[in-house]
């Protein structure tokens, strides 16, 4: 099977960003959704938003306009401090505005039950 | 004939790095058994290599995996081109030199094209690029491509898997 360089931001929700998640991994890459809630210029650090869940989004790398209160979506690694909180450095960015949050988490868990059906029947 | 093989037949990322080639015609590619030769991907550029007058290399991520792309900026200058209209010719280029500034990291992107193996690793050479504006596109792209495999997998197999996929995407068998 052919595999590309970069490797691909899994779809993840924030409040599925928990301790206990496989996707809570030192280094991971993970595609997030959320609402800018804070920006810090002078360390470049984010705070997205969504639900009852947050994460911080490290974005000196991005070349991105952000605005509190919009949509954006970041792909990036996840990096885990000793005291387990987590800050996802950022490759690329792009605001969301208008994205039907209904319809996004839907399909993704449609998307993952797809996949998934797809792996078994591989394996199978 | 394939019905398909004409077609940019959408595909998850995730889908389309099992395609196999086949052992006897290096543009075509195997899919469940259907033979295809162009594909169409919708997702985030993620890596951008640009080399004036030559190609632009970029990645898409469409959150099932990567898919490695090429647009081929040489028409000017390229022997495949030499005995088209040169008109036609300056027609291309300018295109294709248009598709690539598009082409910036973060964008959404709809990316058409053949469906080539370069060294092993599957990759797009890129005839249609736009860039999709409404977010929506992305989630769009992922149920049109699972539709798509689900009602192939209802045409050809009759397994638990293609009965557990028509349901997810509510295709009738």
């Amino acid at each position: 099977m052919a595999t590309s360089a970069v490797s691909f931001g899994a779809l993840v929700t924030l409040e599925e960003l928990v301790p206990s998640s496989p996707q809570f991994t030192q280094g991971a890459s993970l595609r997030v959704t959320g609402k800018l809630q804070e920006y810090d210029i002078e360390t470049a650090i984010a705070s997205i938003v969504e639900g009852n869940a947050s994460l911080k989004i490290d974005t000196q790398h991005l070349k991105v306009n952000l605005h509190i209160g919009s949509l954006y979506q970041f792909i990036g690694e996840l990096l885990i401090d000793p005291s387990n909180q987590a800050i996802l450095r950022a490759r690329v960015g792009r605001n969301v505005d208008g994205m039907d949050l209904n319809l996004y988490h839907q399909s993704l868990q449609l998307l993952r039950g797809f996949q998934a059906e797809q792996m078994n029947s591989t394996t199978s | 004939m394939d019905a398909l093989y004409n077609t940019h037949v959408k595909l998850l990322a995730f889908d389309f790095l099992k395609l196999t080639p086949s052992p006897t015609d290096p543009s075509s590619f195997f899919r469940r058994g259907k033979r295809l030769s162009r594909a169409e991907t919708v997702g985030i550029v993620v890596t951008r290599d640009l080399k004036p007058g030559k190609f632009v290399k970029f990645t898409i991520d469409d959150g099932s995996g990567c898919i490695s792309c090429v647009l081929w900026l040489n028409q000017l200058n390229s022997s495949y081109f030499s005995r088209r209209n040169p008109s036609d010719v300056r027609l291309i280029a300018q295109a294709a030199t248009d598709f690539a500034s598009d082409l910036q990291l973060g964008v959404l992107a709809r990316v058409r094209g053949r469906i080539t193996d370069y060294r092993g690793a599957l990759q797009i050479s890129v005839s249609d690029v736009v860039v999709e504006r409404d977010p929506n596109m992305q989630i769009l792209h992922w149920l049109d491509c699972m539709r798509s495999l689900a009602m192939l997998l209802a045409r050809i197999l009759d397994s638990d898997c293609s009965a557990s996929c028509a349901r997810i995407c509510g295709v009738e068998r």
